[in-house]
């Protein structure tokens, strides 16, 4: 209340921009986007590309830890840059900094169809029996979409725009210009579609299995 | 839990009230509080479901994604 009675978000230094999602929805895509735009990207470049992410994560390891970590001042190193923080860990960045989101959003199947091919190819497939199937896991993932709403009503430092990965791969100049609009318009949308490749839309609905969308 | 426990007053758009009074005739619940009661009961698990945070943490953790 305050804060929106002495400067509002002006008080909390520039915004920093977060690209999130579930994992495996097109944050990466946004990411290089971002890049080619212009935007200085806040990564260190440690989890490098691979047959996933071909054009690399744009990641930086210590957003990993932000569940655990309690001193999260780090944060503020973002501010006028790009980070990717998943949808789970956005409830831990710290409330000291203006936040940007731009909320990457896919098809539920798509995106577990996605993460079981990736956890395939890491090696991380084993233990299957224990963990939960992929109905289960939509549903949690959609509870867990639905709470970061809510909490994006709730934080007076939160702006956020939802862009579907399909829109992005299908239409890019318009999710171009809407994240250009969302950022204040000062960014060059023709570089932004530079980053957007359509083969690496590979998981899409319409190619799944009817069930067990794994593999 | 419902009856004599301490209560609140929530406002429903009347629309969605009448749709919600005629479902909880059809399907036999004694009140319409008692059928909004069970129906948010029943959503609340989702959210405040312990498990299903832990099967998303394992989940990330297997992709890489936190720590």
């Amino acid at each position: 209340m305050l804060k929106s009675l002495f400067g509002g978000r002006k008080s909390y230094g520039e915004p920093i921009v977060i690209v999130s999602g579930l994992p495996r929805s097109g944050t990466s895509m946004m990411m290089k986007m971002l890049d080619a735009a212009g935007i200085p990207i806040m990564t260190d470049a440690i989890r490098t590309a691979d047959v996933d992410n071909p054009n690399g994560y744009y990641e930086f390891e210590r957003v990993k830890d932000l569940e655990k970590e309690t001193d999260r001042s780090w944060v503020r190193e973002a501010r006028g840059k790009a980070l990717k923080v998943i949808s789970w860990l956005l409830k831990d960045l710290p409330d000291d900094n203006a936040y940007d989101i731009i909320f990457m959003r896919r098809d539920i199947d798509e995106v577990l169809a996605s993460q079981n091919k990736m956890l395939v190819n890491r090696g991380e497939s084993g233990g299957e029996n224990d963990s939960p199937g992929d109905e289960m896991m939509a549903d949690a993932y959609r509870s867990h979409l639905a709470s970061v709403r809510i909490m994006g009503k709730k934080k007076p430092n939160w702006r956020l725009i939802e862009i579907r990965y399909d829109d992005s791969v299908r239409d890019p100049a318009a999710v171009a210009r809407s994240v250009n609009a969302f950022l204040g318009g000062k960014y060059d949308e023709r570089r932004m579609l530079t980053a957007v490749d359509s083969k690496l839309y590979r998981n899409r609905k319409d190619q799944l299995p009817a069930a067990g969308t794994a593999g | 839990m419902l009856g004599f426990g301490k209560t609140q007053a929530i406002k429903l758009d009347r629309d969605l009230f009448d749709r919600v009074k005629k479902i909880a005739d059809i399907a036999g619940y004694a009140t319409v509080e008692e059928f909004v009661a069970h129906v948010l009961e029943k959503e609340m698990i989702h959210f405040e479901d312990a498990k299903s945070d832990e099967d998303i943490r394992n989940k990330l953790r297997g992709l890489g994604y936190i720590s």
